[in-house]
């Protein structure tokens, strides 16, 4: 029994019992919990497992901190409306915008930001990390951190763009085909069927197969690969909205189309839009990753995360961090996403609880 | 119940026009992608000669349509045609490997499927708590990594370190059902965890969505326990989302899972169709997609049938 | 181990040591002395020390490159999976033996005419198929005849183009007759193509049954998944120590490396070179890292601006760094290149030819010469050629940026990359395997009017070379001839050679073999089976 562990058991047990005190029922439930689940660690671990829950405690701490912080800050410099939104945000949600704000400034200002070129070679092939290389060089000795912050410039703008495009496309003719009907909505419905029933991976092949592989290509597959889910949902969501009485009142107005697009249905089929969003987004990361599998993907040196989990995902096997990383910079982006996108659709749910 | 069932037959008549589109689009596809198969049989060592010679023994100087339509003649009689470069049965080269891919897919969806949803309701019950919280992250982080990538994590630690579990899904005919099970458990395991989150988000979602009605907010007013709101009255009118969104992931787990093949090397139908699509063999790329194809239509079907029988308004019509 | 003396000298030298008069420490210096590596010569030294060949168990052997779509056709052969499996199940007339001279296999011995124009075989009378019937000329005769004709679909067409007529003399030899007198033609009787089939009565061959007359017969197996193996008891060769052998395709690197550490398979065709280091710390794993004459080339299509210019070319060959190139992309498993195509450890290889080394200073100086001070031209490469192919291209258009050149890399679809870019972009990146002779690689793929002129390269002097030294069989006068052709090669081609790989395999450590391991195909020459064995 050493300083650390006496010192970890006394920390909890007096925080617990402070919480208790004060009749903080959830923070004491919460601590205790952890206290009691430390000893069992404890025994099998030994103290290296309580090291771990303490340096997760203090990264979660910190987390919560910097949301907390940046909740305030965004509450101080918006408007009085946004203000009163932001008040209801879970810490969560303010987490995800935090992480969204720091990748967008990323891939903004990337070549100010990161100390290296993305194709510069600096240093030797998986070089551990010092002073000069944050996270150490990748197999060609490249500096993984400038290509880190590169790879948020390129991979979270092809995937906006593509997401992007794959709803457009997706939600407009759901809901051309909601309002439409007849045979308009039988082909597109048919269409989509075709589109989802060939697996992706294999459409995607023979597409960017038969058309090369730039950029703009890739950007209009990937939308195509997706907009048939996005629009199977718009057509279902604005299929329940068309038959409502103001739509009915609406269309004897004389009201064109496009105005029953943008005015009525739009607007009440956001939310489950919105969650498909997040999903989605991190699907069109993976289909990029998976592309790059088979050689599809986007050109060298450019540095894109789901090419660079690929290239050393075997050293994983021998317990090296080198392709954690862009997956964690994956996994972070996606968490991040869908705790904003939880927030939106709990408020679009109308739940006050 | 006379409604179901002429929207099913309707269903399948659509399906059958689905599935000839889908034919005469993968032909095409074939057809246009950049070499042909005598090139790339024949692969860095062809001659101009040689690859002559191939074709003219394949047919191929045959103009297309004239080959198409030879194919779908067989195709309307269940003759799917051999292989170009083997030779053999295309329905015998599919069958046994399908038959491998349908087992993965059950095993997976066996497991995934009831935990996403009861996972589902539980943090739908619990929101915004820190289980809630832990089940959201945890989900999101697995799906957001590459699946071949959650294969090489899950062989680190349950194989090379531990041991439990072989890194080689290697089948043999002799082996007994529980045997096939442990085998298999690894890439199971995989496909769980990248179906999981997108089941069970969707299953708390349509919950979330139905507790501000106000059949809802009257059940809770009465003073029924917050867990027997949940499944007694929102659950059933939430099925049709969730059935949408657990059809999708059937299908996926189906058709979608080369990559999980290559990583534990399973003898399943994507790792054929990509070779036979880098082999430019027609009838087997074909057949494969067509394959596919139907499963997804045939799950969709089940999706909406299912939907509409949940549905207490759809199965008692006024 | 270049010149006849020293392979001499090693081969006493390995005698003395199995009769105990020499130690391993005096071995290992002389051995070194005389040319070997370090590592080659430790190997050696445990082969002629402690081996004793065991029969027994099954081996099973992780193979790296297996398609769904393969067939047992001999004239189509592409992926290991097969070439491997031909080694096992067929028998070859001669074959590469594990010092890297030339052996019978099914031939016991051949000989020419003076011109080397008419050749006879003699085939080994012992010899039978899995069938039980026995081998003849016969069968000899329709296998390469498979290969030949004009409706023959056999990608060895080309091989045996010179070969005008196929004769029995009597059942057990074979008279091949040749256009041009062709010293190599025995070695050229190694190919993978070319295995013995049992011939059917018309004439041709029956390989859909895949019966054979190698050391091992197939019990069961699927394509593109695995073939189980048992010893062939009438089998008329040496070895085969197993009694069964486990062929399992693992296209994954990952899988491959897992089965290995796991101990699912007893050894893997092709270690991913980026984990080597890392799998060398297991005890329990033996790496095999062996030269080969395997070579990556990035041709640059002569006949095509600006590479028609030989001061481009050889600016371009100036600007990049092989060392750095072995160290990233190899990871130290590679033979530096010389821009010629023959390697280390084949036959003929002049030793007295300078490296070229980096120099983007000289570089610069031959474009300014040209006129083409910051250049920029495009490489296609696909990640299928080779494990970090398109990470090659990238390093190259790094280096190339400090003599003022503009590299484009361009990646292709791995998908059709042999069909629609190499012979058609005039600058790419390429993996060959290994060839026999330089004869044959130099007639396949620099020869002016080769179908597989790479480069498209037109070099009279080359050409005319090339077809003397076909028919000569004065071997310092060939050895001559050969140098000038890679001089030629070196200072006027169009093709960059920055490494020839070697093949890197791994094996459990209880797996045992001589020591001296083919450099013809990964695993003891793809002979693994028929040669190894297991420490009991």
């Amino acid at each position: 029994m050493d300083y650390f562990v006496l010192g970890y058991y006394t920390l909890l047990i007096g925080a617990s019992c402070l919480a208790a005190y004060y009749q903080q029922r959830p923070i004491f439930m919460l601590l205790f919990s952890i206290t009691l689940v430390s000893f069992v660690m404890g025994i099998i671990g030994g103290k290296e497992a309580l090291w771990t829950t303490t340096v997760v405690a203090a990264s979660i701490g910190l987390a919560a901190g910097t949301s907390y912080g940046f909740r305030e800050f965004l509450i101080n410099i918006s408007g009085r409306e946004t203000q009163k939104m932001l008040r209801t945000a879970p810490l969560t949600a303010s987490f995800g915008m935090f992480i969204i704000f720091t990748y967008a400034i990323m891939g903004i200002f990337a070549p100010v930001i990161a100390p290296y070129g993305e194709a510069e070679v600096i240093g030797g092939a998986f070089d551990p990390p010092d002073e000069n290389m944050l996270l150490g060089a990748d197999q060609l000795g490249r500096d993984m951190f400038s290509r880190i912050v590169y790879g948020a410039r390129n991979t979270v703008g092809l995937a906006l763009m593509a997401t992007g495009a794959a709803f457009v496309m997706g939600a407009m003719a759901g809901m051309l085909a909601a309002v439409k009907g007849g045979w308009f909505d039988q082909l597109m419905g048919r269409t989509a069927d075709v589109i989802m029933s060939v697996p992706s991976l294999i459409f995607a092949l023979l597409l960017l197969s038969i058309f090369g592989t730039n950029l703009t290509v890739l950007v209009v597959i990937v939308a195509v690969i997706y907009a048939p889910r996005v629009f199977r949902l718009t057509r279902a969501v604005a299929g329940n909205v068309v038959v409502m009485d103001y739509i009915e009142a609406a269309k004897l107005r004389g009201e064109g189309t496009w105005y029953l697009i943008r005015k009525e249905i739009l607007p009440n089929s956001t939310a489950p839009l919105i969650a498909e969003f997040g999903l989605e987004f991190c699907f069109v990361f993976l289909l990029l990753a998976g592309l790059s599998f088979l050689g599809l993907g986007i050109q060298p040196p450019t540095a894109d995360w789901g090419s660079m989990v690929r290239e050393n995902a075997t050293l994983i096997s021998f317990g090296e961090i080198t392709p954690l990383i862009p997956a964690a910079a994956i996994a972070l982006l996606t968490v991040a996403v869908n705790f904003v996108v939880d927030w939106m659709l709990y408020r679009s749910s109308g739940l006050k609880t | 119940m006379k409604d179901v069932l002429i929207i099913v037959l309707k269903r399948l008549g659509l399906g059958l026009i689905t599935l000839f589109v889908i034919s005469i689009l993968i032909f095409g596809a074939v057809e246009l992608l950049p070499g042909d198969i005598a090139e790339a049989v024949l692969g860095q060592g062809a001659t101009e000669e040689n690859v002559a010679a191939m074709r003219k023994q394949l047919g191929l100087d045959r103009p297309a349509p004239v080959r198409y339509l030879d194919w779908l003649s067989g195709a309307v009689v269940g003759d799917f045609g051999n292989s170009l470069v083997s030779g053999s049965n295309v329905s015998e080269v599919i069958a046994p490997r399908f038959a491998n891919t349908l087992f993965l897919a059950a095993y997976a969806a066996v497991i995934a499927v009831p935990l996403a949803i009861i996972l589902g309701v539980i943090v739908a019950l619990l929101r915004n708590s820190v289980f809630d919280r832990v089940a959201n992250v945890l989900t999101l982080t697995s799906i957001s990594s590459p699946e071949f990538f959650l294969g090489y994590i899950l062989i680190l630690y349950l194989s090379v370190k531990t041991g439990y579990f072989p890194a080689i899904a290697k089948l043999s005919s002799d082996m007994s059902l529980l045997e096939v099970l442990h085998r298999t458990f690894l890439p199971a395991l995989t496909m769980v965890l990248v179906v999981m989150a997108h089941m069970m988000r969707m299953t708390r979602a349509a919950i979330i969505n139905l507790l501000a009605s106000p059949y809802i907010e009257m059940a809770r007013l009465k003073g029924t326990p917050a867990w027997k709101v949940i499944v007694k009255h929102a659950l059933p009118n939430a099925w049709a989302p969730i059935i949408n969104v657990v059809a999708l992931n059937l299908a996926y787990l189906i058709t979608g899972v080369v990559l999980v093949e290559v990583v534990f090397v399973y003898p399943g139908i994507g790792q054929l169709l990509v070779d036979a699509v880098t082999k430019r063999d027609f009838p087997v790329v074909q057949a494969c997609c067509l394959v596919f194809a139907a499963t997804f239509i045939l799950l969709n079907l089940a999706a909406d049938v299912g939907s509409i029988l949940t549905n207490p308004r759809l199965r008692h019509p006024k | 181990m270049s010149n006849i003396h020293d392979k001499e000298l090693i081969r006493r030298m390995a005698e003395e040591a199995k009769r105990g008069r020499l130690s391993r420490r005096e071995f290992m210096h002389y051995a070194v002395a005389a040319g070997l590596t370090a590592s080659a010569a430790t190997g050696m030294w445990s082969g002629v020390a402690r081996a004793e060949p065991k029969r027994g168990g099954v081996f099973r052997w992780g193979i790296h490159d297996g398609n769904t779509s393969d067939t047992h056709d001999p004239g189509t052969y592409v992926t290991r999976q097969m070439i491997y499996l031909a080694h096992q199940i067929r028998s070859y007339l001669t074959m590469i033996n594990p010092d890297n001279s030339l052996g019978p296999d099914l031939a016991t011995e051949w000989s020419a005419n003076p011109d080397a124009t008419v050749w006879t075989f003699k085939l080994n009378e012992r010899a039978v198929f899995h069938s039980g019937r026995k081998v003849t000329s016969a069968d000899v005769i329709a296998s390469l005849n498979h290969h030949r004709g004009d409706d023959s679909t056999s990608a060895a067409k080309a091989l045996l183009t010179d070969v005008v007529d196929l004769q029995a003399d009597g059942d057990h030899a074979v008279v091949i007759t040749m256009a041009r007198g062709n010293a190599d033609l025995p070695w050229l009787m190694t190919d993978y193509h070319l295995a013995i089939c049992p011939a059917m009565d018309n004439g041709k061959i029956d390989w859909k049954s895949a019966d054979g007359c190698g050391p091992y017969k197939i019990e069961q197996g699927e394509i593109g998944l695995r073939w189980y193996l048992s010893r062939h008891d009438g089998w008329h060769g040496e070895g085969a120590y197993f009694d069964n052998v486990e062929m399992l395709i693992l296209n994954d690197p990952n899988a491959r490396q897992t089965a290995l550490v796991t101990g699912d398979v007893d050894c893997v065709s092709l270690v991913e070179l980026k984990t080597l280091a890392l799998l060398k710390r297991s005890r329990d794993i033996e790496i095999d890292n062996v030269a080969s004459g395997g070579a990556i080339t990035m041709p640059m299509h002569c006949n095509v601006a600006p590479f028609d210019n030989v001061d481009v070319r050889n600016a371009l060959k100036l600007c990049i760094d092989r060392q750095e190139i072995i160290d990233k992309i190899a990871f130290g498993a590679a033979t530096m290149g010389n821009d010629f195509h023959l390697a280390p450890v084949q036959p003929y290889w002049p030793e007295d030819i300078p490296q070229r080394a980096y120099d983007p200073d000289q570089a610069k100086s031959l474009l300014k010469k040209a006129g083409m001070e910051g250049l920029s031209v495009s490489i296609s490469t696909a990640d299928s050629l080779f494990s970090g192919a398109v990470d090659m291209c990238v390093l190259y258009a790094e280096q190339a940026k400090k003599a003022g050149i503009n590299i484009n890399v361009v990646r292709e679809p791995n998908d059709g990359y042999y069909s629609d870019v190499w012979l058609k972009k005039p600058f790419c990146a390429v993996s060959w395997g290994s060839r026999p002779t330089p004869d044959v690689m130099f007639t396949l793929a620099y020869k002016s009017d080769a179908a597989w002129n790479e480069s498209y390269w037109q070099n009279e002097r080359f050409n005319e070379l090339l077809l003397q030294a076909k028919a000569e069989l004065d071997q310092e006068r060939r050895a001559d001839m050969y140098r000038e052709m890679c001089l030629l090669m070196r200072d006027d081609g169009g093709t960059i050679i920055p490494f020839f790989n070697n093949f890197v395999y791994g094996r459990r450590s209880n797996v045992k073999h001589s020591g001296s391991l083919a450099a013809s195909w990964e695993c003891d020459g793809a002979r693994a089976p028929s040669r190894w064995w297991f420490e009991s």
